[in-house]
């Protein structure tokens, strides 16, 4: 699902987010990637979201090759991938309902499969109750989930959770865990950027360790070396 | 390694791709709408503003409109007399007269004897007594010469013609002032345009600002909308619809304003027709003018939404 073959980032001014980082996610898999604030968590992520470009290495999605993305095709791909924000990302100036049937809304569905799936989604977080309600209105944990269901409802491949649990307590922090597990069970493939380590080893998935952008630990299968012509 | 090979690409079929496509068309408009109905004074302010500089090339134009209509009147009125040779008989000068008559540039003639012209005079001048002690008449025979075309040049060339004729002492065209006029005329007539063209410009600069400061309050929204795979026309679509309301409502308004401000000149112009014995009718926007100001307007305010969601859309990318 996800490859990358000796991805480097580097910023403007030199800052290097990532380095030589080369990891392999299979479809369906969970994995979650951890380490200090600035290790490179977002950045990794941001590739894969097609918000940042690799400076050098390979990224691919589903064999896409991400680095030489046409901004017309960037939309479709992003279509493919649900992703969860640490501050939710909601827009306030509407309902929960019509915030989780954006993605629908934006890939054309019609009005009748717009609102199965949308309750469908909310139902699956608990919050079908909420619909009508505006998101100021809801605590920390039931805004997250909300981001969790508008990242779900259009049923991508794959997720990717920017620390989802940043800023809740350890029980909500634990249930929202849950259901990404839960997700991964039926098949969605899940990445999740994190750095509640007590949380993680709970769930017994593989970790993917990043210490100042270089890839210290990686319990995924190695990514196949021989992709060396990989240079942008 | 097949690129593409394994991704979805998430489009749909084409016939619900093209009822999705209409579908969002509607919400666009509709969201467009709700924006509107929800900062009345915003659109009423910006609305305003585009309805009072429309007025004024739409006031000017219909200044220009009546004028036009005023000079029509002498436009037809580009007659040449000709005044013939003392001692040309009645006779011989009828007969000139239907000679000129023939000319393919004449389109009528009228024959004033040199009685006729005294008779005139007299009456007219209030002068009969002085004209009694004349032992003859100096008057000559004349003939009005009504062109075929009004145009200038053509003119100007039978009148040519007509003084080389021996019988014809003085050919005389009064033009002159008409072409004055006519000169002044499309002095104002250029005005117009440059007045039109800058306060088009503005219109533009108008909404254009109206829709960049729109992009900017929904900045958060487009780059949400954009990370779940909004493409750039599905972000564009609502902005786009803006600025068309703006365009419209500032073309109807302007299109008020310029009708009040007739109907407030128009009573004391009908007093001054009276005083010149004068019967011209004050023209107002016809229905083609109505629908060239209102489509111009809302062209405008697509083109000012256009330009502004090409200039800052593509500036707002998630980080």
């Amino acid at each position: 699902m996800i490859e990358f073959h000796n991805v480097t980032k580097r910023f403007e001014g030199g800052y290097e987010a990532l380095s030589n980082v080369s990891l392999k996610l299979d479809e369906g898999q969970m994995a979650f990637i951890t380490g200090h604030s600035g290790a490179g968590k977002s950045t990794l992520l941001k590739i894969i979201a097609l918000i940042e470009k690799p400076t050098r290495g390979q990224a691919l999605l589903n064999r896409v090759n991400l680095n030489t993305m046409s901004r017309r095709r960037i939309p479709y791909i992003r279509r493919n991938i649900g992703i969860i924000f640490q501050d939710h990302q909601l827009l306030f100036d509407r309902s929960v309902f019509d915030n989780v049937a954006l993605p629908l809304h934006i890939q054309g569905y019609r009005p009748q499969e717009i609102a199965k799936r949308t309750r469908a989604a909310l139902d699956k977080v608990g919050l079908l109750h909420k619909e009508k309600s505006l998101p100021i209105t809801l605590s920390g944990g039931e805004q997250q989930r909300v981001g969790i269901a508008r990242a779900v409802v259009h049923k991508p491949m794959l997720l990717l959770a920017d620390e989802p649990t940043g800023n809740l307590d350890p029980e909500l922090s634990r249930e929202i865990m849950q259901i990404f597990v839960d997700f991964n069970q039926v098949g969605v493939t899940v990445l999740v950027a994190s750095h509640d380590l007590d949380l993680i080893d709970e769930l017994d998935k593989p970790r993917i360790t990043l210490n100042r952008g270089k890839l210290i630990l990686n319990d995924l299968e190695d990514a196949p070396q021989e992709a060396d012509g990989g240079w942008q | 390694m097949v690129a593409g090979s394994n991704i979805r690409h998430k489009k749909l079929a084409t016939s619900n791709r093209i009822s999705a496509y209409l579908l969002h068309h509607l919400q666009s408009l509709r969201f467009s709408l709700r924006k509107i109905y929800e900062a009345p004074a915003t659109t009423i302010m910006t609305v305003a503003v585009i309805g009072i500089t429309l007025s004024l090339p739409g006031g000017f134009y219909l200044f220009l409109k009546n004028i036009d209509a005023i000079s029509g009147d002498f436009r037809s009125s580009s007659q040449i007399s000709l005044f013939l040779d003392l001692d040309l008989s009645e006779k011989q000068a009828r007969a000139l007269d239907k000679k000129i008559a023939k000319i393919e540039l004449v389109d009528s003639t009228r024959f004033i004897s040199r009685d006729k012209s005294l008779e005139d005079f007299r009456q007219d001048s209030g002068f009969g007594k002085s004209i009694d002690t004349l032992s003859t008449n100096p008057l000559p025979h004349t003939i009005i010469v009504e062109p075929v075309e009004a145009d200038t040049f053509a003119v100007r060339n039978l009148l040519k013609s007509l003084q080389a004729m021996p019988e014809v002492k003085i050919a005389k065209l009064d033009t002159e002032w008409l072409e004055r006029l006519y000169t002044i005329i499309e002095i104002a007539r250029r005005s117009v345009a440059i007045i039109t063209i800058l306060f088009a410009c503005a219109v533009l600069l108008i909404i254009g600002n109206t829709i960049r400061l729109d992009i900017q309050n929904r900045y958060q929204e487009i780059i949400v909308t954009k990370l779940i795979g909004a493409t750039d026309a599905f972000i564009r679509r609502p902005f786009l619809y803006g600025g068309v309301w703006y365009g419209l409502l500032g073309g109807i308004i302007s299109w008020l304003i310029v009708e009040i401000g007739y109907l407030a000149i128009s009573g004391p112009l009908e007093r001054l027709n009276l005083l010149y014995k004068s019967d011209m009718n004050l023209i107002t926007f016809s229905f083609h003018d109505f629908i060239i100001l209102i489509t111009s307007s809302t062209l405008l305010g697509l083109a000012g939404s256009w330009i502004a969601v090409a200039r800052h859309l593509n500036q707002i990318e998630p980080t």
